[in-house]
């Protein structure tokens, strides 16, 4: 038997034991999910092993730099975090990465989304006028519309409240109001996020079910 | 215990990131590449450390301990250290071990998406029987107006002026909302940061 016979028919067997999901939890579902786990585990480390720690690790420490030494003891302070003894040795470690990671995410919002959504709340209204040809005073209604749904959705998340003798803390009046906007807005994107996942897995749906069909067809008429 | 030592290490490392985003003089560029180099070998060997705790700190405890779904553990330990070791002998891009990625990652991962939808939609459903105030309502009416959007289904309107303006209003309608959402992410994402950097909240300390 051809050996990429074998990869569809293995392919196939798991496609099928992840659809066995469709009637409950079962074991045949668990098999497919323990072999997924374990290879993509095991393949996700060899990438790890490839792309990460050989070029940027083990080729510098080759070549003699002395500040690979560096990430060479933090990432072996770091292995002492899987011995509950000795695991107080890599906070060093993770408060590097910590601390990096704190700082990219930090750039990242700032120049990345906050930077950028703003510029684009005020892109809104009328600068792209003179390409698109839209009348300005449209671009300023949808401007409008637009500021509205991002102020009302922001005003939703402050969940400050004054508190008051006796009862729970209420928001303010204007932030009450607004975040009431500001829910419609919210379920108006969630549901449009919904119904994006909902597409995506429906055309994974009908892919699947086509590959099932297609190689059950080929297998019975050979 | 607080460790004064990690929460400086964190603090130094972090400012000296954070102020090359702002300032790109050369001297702070050519301490701040080597950290970031320095953080990609450790968040790579920070997922090593998550794999073989994955593996050796669950499964092979199960299996040890013979627990009742050890045979489940079993499936994983093997298939973990047969993708492995070929891996590791031949590479990450050999044609063998990228067949484990074709014809195992994803019809799994397909197929889990597909089963997601079904789920999905089950599970609104039952959401809108039990939520029946007005922000369900607009969710619920939301998703199956944007399902018809995305089928294509509207797709002939492009000939017509006046429901291509309609659709195109459409596909708007929900950027305030997401722009909303992104802003309160950022800022949130903003404030946690600068609590690690300032030592406030320190997630390194075992």
């Amino acid at each position: 038997m051809n050996i990429d016979v074998i990869w569809t028919l293995i392919s196939l067997v798991l496609t099928l034991f992840i659809f066995s999901y469709l009637f409950g939890d079962n074991p045949v579902f668990r098999i497919a999910t323990g072999i997924f786990v374990g290879a993509a585990a095991g393949y996700f480390a060899v990438v790890i092993i490839y792309q990460v720690i050989l070029p940027h690790l083990v080729v510098p420490l080759i070549q003699g730099s002395i500040l690979a030494l560096f990430p060479l003891i933090l990432s072996g302070l770091l292995l002492t975090k899987l011995s509950p003894r000795l695991g107080r040795l890599g906070n060093v470690s993770m408060a590097v990465l910590v601390g990096s990671g704190a700082a990219i995410a930090i750039g990242g919002a700032a120049l990345g989304t906050i930077f950028g959504q703003v510029r684009a709340a005020i892109d809104a209204f009328g600068s792209q006028a003179n390409t698109s040809g839209t009348s300005p005073l449209l671009l300023g209604v949808e401007g409008l519309f637009l500021l509205a749904g991002t102020v009302t959705a922001l005003a939703y998340f402050n969940f400050g409240g004054k508190e008051q003798a006796g009862q729970a803390p209420a928001r303010v009046a204007i932030s009450a109001w607004l975040s009431g906007i500001g829910k419609f807005f919210i379920a108006l994107t969630f549901g449009a996020i919904f119904a994006g996942v909902l597409t995506a897995g429906l055309t994974a749906l009908v892919e699947r079910a086509d590959f099932v069909i297609r190689t059950i067809s080929t297998l019975i008429t050979g | 215990m607080k460790s004064p030592v990690a929460a400086f290490v964190a603090f130094v490392i972090g400012a000296i990131v954070l102020v090359g985003y702002f300032i790109p003089a050369a001297p702070l560029q050519a301490i701040r590449t080597p950290i970031l180099d320095w953080a990609i070998v450790l968040a790579g060997f920070a997922g090593l450390v998550a794999i073989l705790n994955l593996i050796f700190g669950v499964h092979i405890k199960r299996i040890r301990e013979k627990t009742p779904r050890q045979g489940f553990s079993w499936l994983v330990v093997i298939s973990f250290f047969v993708v492995f070791i070929a891996g590791v002998i031949l590479g990450p891009t050999n044609p063998n071990v990228q067949n484990v990625v074709t014809y195992i990652q994803f019809p799994i991962e397909a197929s889990l998406m597909a089963v997601l939808a079904i789920t999905l939609a089950y599970a609104s459903l039952k959401f809108l029987q039990r939520q029946r105030n007005w922000m369900g309502i607009v969710f619920f009416v939301a998703t199956l107006f944007f399902l018809v959007v995305n089928s294509g289904i509207l797709s002939f309107s492009s000939n017509i002026p006046v429901l291509r303006t309609l659709v195109s209003a459409a596909h708007q309608l929900p950027v305030g909302g997401a722009r909303g959402i992104l802003l309160g992410i950022a800022l949130g994402s903003l404030a946690t940061g600068i609590r690690i950097l300032i030592g406030a909240d320190r997630p390194y300390n075992n």
